[in-house]
């Protein structure tokens, strides 16, 4: 049956646009041998799908198929039981879940026909892959192209990063070592068992580690199922140095006492983490230690997490402490600049916040507020106090704009998706390790052969295993003299 | 198919290729240097191909000798010993005839880790080796010293490009002309030979240095970046001396199998087959490695060598305290010589002594020739393009250890896909390659150009992706046909016989998936196997030969009117049926690498002004790789899938503009010519 469901059930929120190619390309030239006397993109007859606009609560969804099964889909799932609807035209119709025929969401449908069968989650720039492939993309596409996909890639560089440096991470990285090293010591009786000294016991520990690990990552798959909690939403920072008024800020926009406030500096020293809901979208919010360096260690952890947390988010808000700043402009805005440089390695996503704003005198306020802004070099800046309130509902209109623009972008990665594809991976994974089972006794080359497809599967979630990395762990553990 | 008797060689040898004046001016299509494992397959696949060709080594009684262990194939090598047969070289059934001793590595681990490999008689495969070289048409051997490679002047549109003229021969300064050089130089370019604190030039033991002006051709006239690696060979211990009971006697296959695809038995007979012996190192031999380390030049220099084939030195130095496997095999019938698998060793040769003296089996044993250690140059192999011809030179061709492998089935892989595509290339054909997708050599050869080698490179079945496809029983499937008709390597008369095999098997598939039953059918008819009820009610006959307990021979004696005629290929049909659902599976990822190997990527590409989006660090890798294939691209460590995606692109833009230009070319072509043609019928 077709593997589309567990994506998640909310996201068909308006519209469905079943589409072989954006452009309306018509779509059998894709698949055709004979497009341009391009080598076909035959083979690449996997159906994928992937929601192709924001993610979340962003009002409009556009899911798009591309592939042999797309026919298939709009049947099973869109109700099209007799015949497929006329091309290129929109239909409202109801989405329903294939197996339960339960309906998930009405949407518009959008048919760009083709001809013929499984369905998979789009790899990485799988879209435009296929596009190159089929020829489709002209020369004046190209040049904006590179950029493109340079973007596409590293918005989900950083939701990678993001999702693997959690505990999440360093479970799957824990899975990978130990499949490697499975791998490795079945390649190993395989290549060298019968001239070199590669004790039968080899094996025997091969079997118990799949089994241990084929039997977590099921357990693991039945978890998420019931809905462990996705880190989703667009992750907010909030950095700067010891004592700016990070807490107060987190607690002003949460509208709780989520982190302690203290006058002393240092107060904050692991990162706090808040759910919010801002006009709609989902925020991931962080509060994080002061920038400092400092000789207590518990700090000093805090410190790196604060850095790290920087590096994976989406929009940092810095946060300065007003009375801080020089009273002349010129010589404010070289020392924010400075500052910025010290807290982040790009200014592009981030927010200037001078906070403390009611310590200033008036006069001076005005003067910053207004000059400030136009200052090149420098991005938004906001002058607000968490004491007095004053300059806070200016900045959370900058924010919700921020945070918009974030969501609208279409190349900013779906967390949701990623689970999914985490979730086919995953899944292959076991299944593969299933075949080491099967075959172990009869054909090591067929068992080996799951012991790698279960290291692919999970390579593509962890990074790729060459076989060299392989051979290493090979010549480690074990003394091959011939 | 086996030749039955060998011509008396060096009664023939002598009167035709001692003499090399007369070769003076002479042009030949193809000049192999070196008579090893390379250079023979390399001249024989040239020659096989159509070209004149010409092979060139130091002593004519050398060629096909085996310079280190006297054994071929195992695990890995033995498939590159199945695809080198299957592409008509020399090696297998040189292998059939020499071998006295066979067995099938890896038995109990499925058909497609088989190592098919022989212990060998070292006088009867160069025997083989020798009398096949002199029956092949267009083939002829000469005694000489290459001095100098001759290349013309850099092209001055392509700077540092050359192309290949033919070889200078020292003492005399004959020059011999060809268009295309194979190199196969094993350990001899540069190579110096270690025991214990001394050294001296050489390639192995007994034969004199090469000149060093072949080295300073490369390096210096072509700018080629070369590397040192290093290897040993043990000490040969003669076999009277050693007390063979006191070691662990390893028996041969009762039924030999032949490596070649056309033989259906080997030269030797099963009963005449030799054994060999196992036994292991004892403390004795750490305790003489180490108090002898500092007399031991080779194992002190940092040189790399292999991790794979160490020698006993290094073995007990990375492992200490554990009993070492050494395998004591027979150097031929008539040999008194034992050579110890396992104890390469470089130190002083009474030092070698005391050591093996150390192992029980040998506490009384002589040594007939010590070990030493080589080093010498290799190329760096990714300046060669996949038909292992220099990216830079056109003509030039290099093969085996030169190229920084190990191994004489590795060296022979090289050695005839090198040969082809010189013979190829001088006479003005296309060069091919060979997909990892279908072959090992094709693994090998990628490896090589692609990633390049920082040890002595040797196969391990471990580095094949598809190795469920690439099996030792379908070898001839997979190559032979290609190697007919697109090559150009393999003779007639083994096309055929592929193309019967192939036809065969596939008939035989047929006639097993015409077998349509429900499952208490195949009860009736197959008692014994245990067949479950509650799966599909309907099988076919390939679905049964897929369970453990049935054989091709259970089957064909249930249904003889339809299968009986496919006896001849019970094993293939069984191992084909086991295997069938994986290769299906595999053979999607195959297409999609195919597809990307199949865009080329041009090689005179400036990677650093390529108008696309690019990083610094991506442009580095490929201007100093530059892959010849968007394949061999994306398997470069450091290249991201963006780069590869905007290559991709890149490639399909230059292809398409390149096609309208050509178009343009043709039409301005018929213009003219119906301009010349009007004005031709044009009244005076």
């Amino acid at each position: 049956m077709l593997p589309l469901r567990p994506v998640c059930g909310g996201i068909w929120r308006a519209a469905v646009h079943t589409v072989r190619m954006s452009r309306g390309a018509p779509p059998y030239r894709l698949f055709s041998s004979t497009c341009d006397g391009a080598p076909a993109a035959l083979a690449d007859a996997d159906t994928i799908f992937a929601l192709s606009s924001g993610h979340g609560r962003c009002g409009v969804a556009v899911v798009r198929v591309s592939g042999p099964a797309s026919a298939t889909a709009l049947r099973c799932m869109a109700g099209f039981t007799q015949r497929l609807p006329p091309p290129r035209t929109a239909l409202l119709r109801s989405i329903t879940d294939p197996r339960s025929t339960e309906v998930l969401d009405r949407g518009l449908v959008l048919w760009f026909p083709g001809s013929v069968p499984g369905l998979r989650p789009a790899e990485a720039g799988e879209f435009t892959r296929r596009a190159f492939q089929a020829g489709k993309l002209g020369l004046t596409e190209v040049e904006g192209l590179g950029d493109l996909i340079h973007a596409e890639t590293e918005a989900q560089r950083r939701q990678a990063l993001r999702q693997m440096s959690g505990e999440l991470g360093r479970l799957y990285q824990d899975w990978s070592d130990r499949l490697k090293r499975c791998l490795a010591h079945v390649e190993a009786f395989i290549d060298f068992s019968e001239d070199e000294l590669i004790e039968d016991g080899v094996l025997n520990r091969v079997d118990v580690s799949v089994s241990d690990l084929q039997a977590e990552i099921e357990r693991h798959l039945k978890d998420e199922r019931r809905g462990e909690r996705l880190r989703s939403g667009v992750q907010v920072v909030i950095a700067g140095a010891t004592n700016a008024g990070k807490s107060s800020l987190l607690n002003k926009l949460c509208q709780r006492p989520a982190a302690i406030v203290s006058p002393i500096a240092g107060t904050t020293r692991d990162v706090v983490e808040t759910a919010l809901d801002l006009g709609g979208f989902p925020v991931l919010l962080s509060d994080t230690a002061g920038l400092r360096d400092s000789s207590d260690l518990v700090e000093r952890e805090g410190v790196r997490r604060a850095r790290e947390r920087v590096e994976q988010a989406d929009l940092t808000l810095v946060v300065v402490d007003s009375a801080h700043l020089p009273s002349e402009v010129d010589r404010a805005a070289a020392f924010l600049r400075e500052h910025l440089r010290s807290v982040l390695p790009d200014t592009d996503r981030c927010l200037l916040v001078l906070n403390k704003a009611d310590l200033l005198p008036e006069k001076q306020r005005q003067k910053l507020d207004t000059e400030l802004r136009g200052v090149s070099g420098l991005p938004a800046v906001r002058l607000i106090s968490c004491q007095t309130n004053e300059g806070l509902k200016a900045f959370l209109t900058v924010l919700h704009s921020s945070v918009k623009t974030l969501c609208g972008d279409p190349l900013f990665g779906a967390p949701t998706l990623t689970q999914a594809r985490h979730r086919a991976h995953l899944q292959r994974c076991a299944a593969a390790l299933a075949q080491y089972q099967r075959y172990r006794d009869t054909d090591l080359a067929l068992a080996a052969e799951g012991v790698r497809l279960a290291v692919t599967s999970l390579g593509r979630i962890t990074g790729r295993v060459g076989a060299e990395e392989i051979l290493d762990i090979i010549f480690k553990d074990f003394c091959i003299g011939k | 198919m086996l030749r039955k008797k060998l011509p008396f060689l060096h009664s023939l040898l002598s009167p035709v290729s001692r003499h090399v004046g007369h070769l003076t001016g002479h042009q030949y299509d193809v000049i192999v240097v070196g008579g090893g494992h390379a250079g023979t397959e390399a001249a024989a696949a040239a020659a096989r191909v159509g070209a004149e060709t010409l092979l060139i080594t130091q002593k004519i009684h050398t060629i096909g000798a085996l310079s280190c262990n006297p054994s071929l194939g195992g695990v890995g090598k033995g498939q590159l010993v199945k695809e080198v047969d299957a592409l008509d070289g020399l090696c297998g059934r040189a292998g059939d005839w020499a071998g006295i001793h066979f067995s099938i590595l890896n038995r109990r681990k499925g058909p497609a880790v088989w190592g098919p490999r022989a212990q060998l008689d070292r006088q009867r495969y160069r025997d083989f080796i020798q009398s096949e070289l002199l029956s092949t048409p267009r083939l002829t051997m000469v005694e000489g010293s290459v001095e100098e490679l001759l290349v013309t002047e850099p092209n001055p549109e392509e700077p540092g490009h050359h192309r290949v003229t033919g070889i200078r021969l020292a003492n005399g300064s004959h020059a011999i002309s060809a268009r295309s050089v194979v190199l196969t130089t094993g350990t001899f370019l540069s190579g110096s030979l270690f025991v214990g604190q001394t050294t001296s030039p050489g390639g192995r033991i007994g034969d004199a240095p090469s000149s060093a002006g072949l080295s300073h051709t490369l390096r210096e006239r072509l700018g080629l970046r070369t590397g040192r690696l290093r290897t040993g060979t043990p000490p040969r211990i003669v076999k009277d001396s050693v007390d063979l009971s006191l070691a662990k006697l390893h028996l041969p296959d009762s039924h030999p199998t032949p490596f070649s695809f056309l033989n259906t038995h080997t030269h030797c007979k099963p009963e005449e087959q030799l054994p060999c012996y196992l036994t292991f190192t004892t403390p004795g031999v750490e305790r003489v490695v180490r108090e002898s380390l500092q007399l031991n030049c080779h194992i002190q220099q940092d040189t790399k060598g292999p991790r794979y084939c160490p020698s006993i030195e290094s073995r007990v130095l990375r492992f200490p305290g554990r009993s070492h496997q050494v395998w004591l095999e027979p150097e031929g019938v008539t040999s008194d010589l034992l050579y110890p698998q396992g104890l390469s060793m470089t130190m002083p040769p009474d030092i070698q002594l005391r050591l093996i003296r150390e192992i029980p089996p040998m506490r009384r044993a002589e040594i007939h020739t010590p070990g030493y250690g080589v080093q010498y140059d290799f190329v760096c192999p990714t300046q060669l393009s996949p038909a292992l011809q220099v990216k830079s030179t056109q003509g030039l061709f290099l093969a085996g250890q030169i190229n920084g492998t190990t191994g004489y089935e590795e060296a022979a892989a090289q050695g005839l896909w090198a040969g082809a595509n010189a013979a190829r290339s001088a006479l003005s054909m296309p060069t091919v390659t060979l997909s990892r997708t279908e072959s090992y050599i094709g693994v090998l050869i990628d490896d090589l150009v692609s990633r390049g080698v920082t040890e002595p490179y040797r196969m391990f079945t471990s580095r094949a992706e598809f190795r469920t496809s690439l099996r030792p029983d379908n070898a001839d499937l997979r190559l032979t046909p290609k190697g007919f008709e697109e090559v150009g390597c393999v003779s007639s008369v083994r096309y055929q016989e592929s193309l019967r095999v192939r036809n065969s098997l596939q008939d035989a598939l047929t006639a097993l998936q015409a077998l349509f039953l429900s499952t208490s059918s195949w009860k009736k008819k197959l008692p014994s196997v245990p067949i479950s009820e509650t799966k599909s009610t309907l099988l076919t006959g390939l679905d049964l030969l897929q369970y453990n307990d049935v054989t091709f021979e259970m089957l064909a004696s249930a249904f003889p009117e339809s299968l009986s005629s496919f006896m001849e290929f019970a094993q293939r049909l069984k191992i084909e049926a086991v295997y069938k659902p994986h290769c299906d599976l595999n053979k999607k990822e195959i297409e999609r690498i195919q597809r990307e190997e199949n865009m080329s990527l041009p090689q005179d590409i400036d990677y650093f002004s390529l108008p696309v989006s690019l990083s610094d660090e991506v442009r580095e890798i490929l201007d100093r790789v530059r892959p010849s294939t968007l394949g061999a691209a994306t398997r470069l460590e450091g290249i991201t899938p963006a780069a590869v995606v905007n290559l991709l692109n890149y490639v399909r833009v230059t292809e398409k503009k390149k096609e309208t230009h050509r178009n343009q070319r043709q039409q301005e072509a018929q213009r003219d010519e119906e301009l010349c043609a009007n004005s031709a019928s044009l009244p005076q």
